[in-house]
This record gives C-alpha cells, structure tokens and sequence, in this order.
C-alpha cells in the first residue's frame, strides 16, 4: 500500500534533480486536488485531467492522476506573463461555475487524488516530453544528438535530420502520427524541409532564438502566442530565413510524454497499476 | 555600444538627414500637397478618440521619425514584415497597427535586442523610412470598441448585439442556426483558415458570446450562451473547459480563431474611421491576414 503523500515522496527520490516545490506565482507540483492520505488503488498519467479522463481512471480502479495542467482551466497565476495566458479566476466564479462544480463533484465523490508533475519533470536531464514526441512521430532515427557527452534527449538536443520532403507532407506526417485534425502552420506549404527543431509546449522567442542559432528549416512546437513567435516566424518566412512553423497543439505535443512519464513510474512503483490515459485533442475542424 | 543602439543611431541619422529619401511617384506626389507628419495624425487621434489619453499605454510611436511627411497610412492587425513591404509596394510611410511590431505584448526591445532578425526588420523600416504607431489600447476603449464593430460589421451581426453586464463579453442572439453552419459561415466572413472547433456539429445554437482570450471571460458568459468564441486563447484554457463542459451533459461549443480572425476587421473600421479627419493622405488597410493554415 502506498499513500498519494507517499507516491510524491517516491517520485521526489527518483526524479534527479532537486525539487522544485514553489512557483512565484501560479500552481507548484504536489497535490493540487484530493487527500494526501489517501491510499492509491492506481494511477494514470495524462496531459490534463479532463472530466472524461477522470471517468476512465475511475471506472478501471485507480483514483491518482498525475498530470501536466490543473483541473480547473487556469495554471494559477494571478498575474500571468505578458497577458500570454489567463489570470486565475476569483475564487467565487469558479466555487459558483457549473462546469467546475460538476467536475469537483466528480473528484469528491470517487475520492480522486490530482497531482502534479511538470516543473520537476520538466528539470530532469532526460526530456521525457521530447523522447515521448520523437518516438510518436517515429523520428528517433533521425536525432541529431548536437552536444556530444549530453544525455540524448538533454533539453537542447531538438535537432532532427529528416529525408528531405515539403512542409505540406512533414504537416500531414505529423497530423497522422498525432492523430489530430487542428495543426496549424505558416510557411509555404510546397518548401523543401530537411531539418527540423522538435518542441513541446508554448513556444516563446527567446526559445526559438536559441534554437534558430543553428540552421533550422522548420520548428514543430505545440503552441505559440499569436503576438510573439506566430509572427516571429512570419517574418522569418517572408525575409527567406527560415521556412516555417508546425504547431501541432498543446496537448499532442505534451500528451505522449505523459506515456514516457507511465514508464518512469513504473520502474519504481510496484504498489499500483500505472495507465496512460491520453486526453486526446480537444479541436475538431470544418471538412 | 551593442548592435542596437548602432542601428537606433543609424536609423536616427538616416531619419533625420533625409539623404536616403529617394522619392517614389507617389511619394513625389503626395509632398507636394501635404506635410502632414504622423506626429499630428496621432494628435487628431487624441482628439477624436472620444475617451482620455491613459498611461502607461502601448499606444505609442515603436521606431521610425514622428515628425516626417507622411505619403499615406496603413492601417493593419499585426505590423509584419510583409505587411510592411506591400505598405512600401502602396507608397504608405506610415504604418498603424494593432499589435507588435517587434514580437512581445509591449515590442520589449530588450528581449530581443541581441538577435540578428531584430536588426533585419530595423533595417527594413530605416531603409523604407517608415514609422511605426501602436494603436490598441485606446481602439478598444473607443465606445462602441472599434475593434468589436469592425468584427460586428465583417459578420452582419451589427443588428444581433445582446446587452451585457460584462463590458469584457459581447453576446449576440442570431437566427437558430446549426454549430456547423455557424461555423462555415463564420470561416467564410471572416477568410479564416484555421479555425478550431469543440462541440456537436448538429446541436442548433442562437446565442453566442465572444469572450476574448481569457478563461474568467469564459466562465463569465458560458451560462448564458450556447456558443463560446475566442480569439487565440491557451489551450488549457476554454477548449478544456467547454469540453469538460459538454462532458458534464451541457449543450455547450466553442470556436476558436486565430488572434487576427477577431480582431482584423477592426483595423479596417480604423481606416473608415481616421478618413473622416484624415483628409490629406491616402489610407489603406492591408490586412496581415490568418497566419495560419491546416494541412488537408
């Protein structure tokens, strides 16, 4: 038996680096809903735990959910970052939402437990969010590991060497390995692309600065603010210095890691059974 | 001295000397009946924004000299380089947009200082002499918001408009339609490409609320509609939160443009608008369009 206290303890010991417990603003890992005393009868990984994703954990017996994203539409913050993302709800809208509350239902009802894990997991050596894209996208092959002594999949080592094809064709690949209907790109969709820069999450221009330091045809990331790197490489298209962007969206990039995540877990936890639950994307889009 | 400020200097030397002003025909044509300087259209703006002028603001000239002769106006969403060069290709000077120029909320300079595409764009602006205003936040706090009546008038909705408490929501109530052919109809007025969707295609919807880019937005006005419609907004955000919401048995749905697919068609509302006191220069909106497409 394992408790869900326990279980962040376990993970704090495996997780390599030193723990990060406080954000200046905004959620920390740890437990964020449920009962830390509670004893674990499985648990799931996920990008973000949705109401459906919660059912599913239910219904197959395990009522931990770790994830990447908080249950409740918002990461906390109360003063995001250059307006990037939402400042968190008052409390007041939130208790009184009925979506909220039906989902908080939910979570007391089966006793649920949510933990969080991104920072830390995020800090580690190893970039389980990459590994996990790399490998759907079957691109492991093609990893350029640029700093030599680095672990593989070391933060910084996005770079991948792909037979040469067009950005229409490296979109659709990346649209049927996903399995999703909504990835968006900016660039000309008959350019030639051969190197390509793997990210995950938002990605910002400071991020996309560090990896255009070497030649990059195209970036593949999960997101961007529509102010800041979307026209960033807007630009760069029209000034011929790069030949496009690939978002994919948030939870196609994030979600295949939390199958890496699964992995880890289970090569120190024995006490429960451990599932990937994708979240799945949240988009469909006109015919 | 670091890069920038060289290149500040240059464009300061280039701006002010005038040696590098090769005219164009309708430049050459245009300073023959106008010494208009962006600097006074900005005070005309001032003046006919009907609300005061805050501080801090956005709203200020980003690079370029102020006191030059303009030769015409663009208006645009977002000021990139290829709205740029089609301002150059049209003979416009002078350049208003609603969104950055240098890539962060308020063209933080020194984000982005270092880097070698920063001093491109720079360079691009000197060479043309072109200046750059931001015109934002004082667009939206026009009443009505010049940004939402442009997006009212680019629908066909401006006889749809529902009242609200939220100054942040706009709700409309339209003919009962389907989620899908509202969608459709949307992706065709607005020229959108890449528009995303939560929710059932068949459900019939009459009531929606455009709720910006933020979750309190969406809780907000949720209740009261069957349609939720932001413009760029974080993924884990109000697509999480109508999914859940759909989830939970409500008969709920999202659309979600790009950033510019709500806001575009409020910067050419802007143009009609400044030609009612801007009568010396011609003025043009040049629209940057969907920065996006999906793959089939």
């Amino acid at each position: 038996m394992i408790s869900a206290q326990q279980l962040l303890e376990r993970i704090q010991k495996h997780v390599g680096v030193p723990w990060q417990s406080q954000r200046a603003d905004g959620f920390s890992d740890g437990v964020l809903q449920g009962n830390a005393e509670t004893i674990v009868t499985g648990i799931v990984t996920t990008f973000t735990p949705t109401l459906e994703v919660l059912r599913k954990a239910v219904a197959s017996g395990k009522n931990t959910v770790i994830c990447r994203e908080a249950p409740f539409y918002s990461r906390g913050e109360r003063a995001p970052l250059f307006w990037r993302n939402g400042p968190a709800p008052p409390k007041e809208l939130v208790d009184n939402d009925t979506v909220c509350r039906a989902k908080q239902e939910f979570i007391a009802q089966n006793n649920v437990v949510i933990l969080r894990l991104c920072e830390n997991w995020d800090a580690r050596e190893n970039d389980g969010q990459l590994r996990g894209l790399a490998r759907a996208f079957g691109w492991e092959q093609f990893h350029v590991s640029s700093k030599k002594g680095s672990p593989e999949y070391h933060p910084h080592n996005v770079y991948f060497s792909l037979p040469n094809t067009s950005l229409n064709s490296l979109a659709q690949s990346v649209r049927e390995k996903s399995k999703i209907q909504c990835p968006r790109v900016i660039g000309d969709s008959s350019s030639s692309v051969q190197k390509v820069a793997l990210t995950h999450g938002v990605l910002l221009v400071a991020e996309a600065e560090r990896i255009l330091r070497e030649p990059v045809d195209v970036v593949v990331a999960g997101d961007a603010v529509e102010w800041e790197a979307a026209p960033y490489f807007q630009d760069l298209v029209t000034a011929k210095k790069a030949k496009g962007l690939v978002l994919i969206g948030h939870e196609a990039s994030e979600e295949p890691g939390s199958g890496v995540m699964a992995e880890w877990l289970k090569s120190f936890i024995s006490e429960a059974p451990i599932e990937w639950i994708p979240a799945g994307e949240p988009f469909w889009r006109l015919s | 001295m670091d890069r920038t400020e060289m290149s500040r200097r240059r464009f300061c030397q280039l701006a002010g000397s005038g040696l590098l002003f090769a005219p164009t025909l309708s430049q050459a044509q245009m300073s023959m009946s106008s010494k208009l300087t962006a600097r006074e259209v900005v005070a005309r703006i001032h003046k006919n924004v009907g609300v005061p002028w805050r501080t801090p603001t956005a709203d200020e000239f980003k690079v370029g000299d102020p006191d030059a002769p303009i030769t015409g106006i663009t208006t645009t969403f977002m000021s990139t380089l290829d709205v740029l060069e089609r301002s150059v290709a049209a003979g416009n000077n002078f350049i208003i947009t609603h969104e950055p120029t240098f890539w962060s909320a308020a063209d933080i300079v020194s984000d982005v200082r270092d880097d070698p595409f920063y001093d491109y764009k720079l360079n691009f602006i000197a060479k043309n002499k072109l200046v750059v205003w931001r015109f934002h936040d004082h667009w939206h706090a026009h009443r009505p918001d010049g940004i939402f009546t442009g997006w009212d008038r680019a629908m066909g909705w401006e006889s749809y408009a529902a009242p609200s408490d939220n100054p942040f929501s706009h709700e409309y109530v339209i003919p009962e339609t389907s989620f899908e052919e509202l969608a459709r109809e949307m992706q065709a007025k607005l020229k959108t490409r890449s528009m995303r969707l939560v929710g059932d295609p068949k459900s019939k919807v009459a009531r929606v609320a455009n709720a910006g880019h933020y979750i309190q937005q969406c809780m907000q006005a949720l209740p009261h509609v069957d349609v939720l419609l932001v413009f760029e907004c974080r993924e884990w955000e109000a697509a999480e939160y109508v999914r859940d919401a759909i989830a939970a048995g409500q008969k709920k749905a999202l659309i979600q443009l790009p950033h510019e697919g709500g806001e575009e068609a409020g910067m050419d509302e802007c143009a009609r608008w400044l030609r009612t006191f801007v009568p010396e220069v011609p003025i043009k909106f040049i629209p940057s369009g969907d920065p996006f497409w999906m793959p089939g």
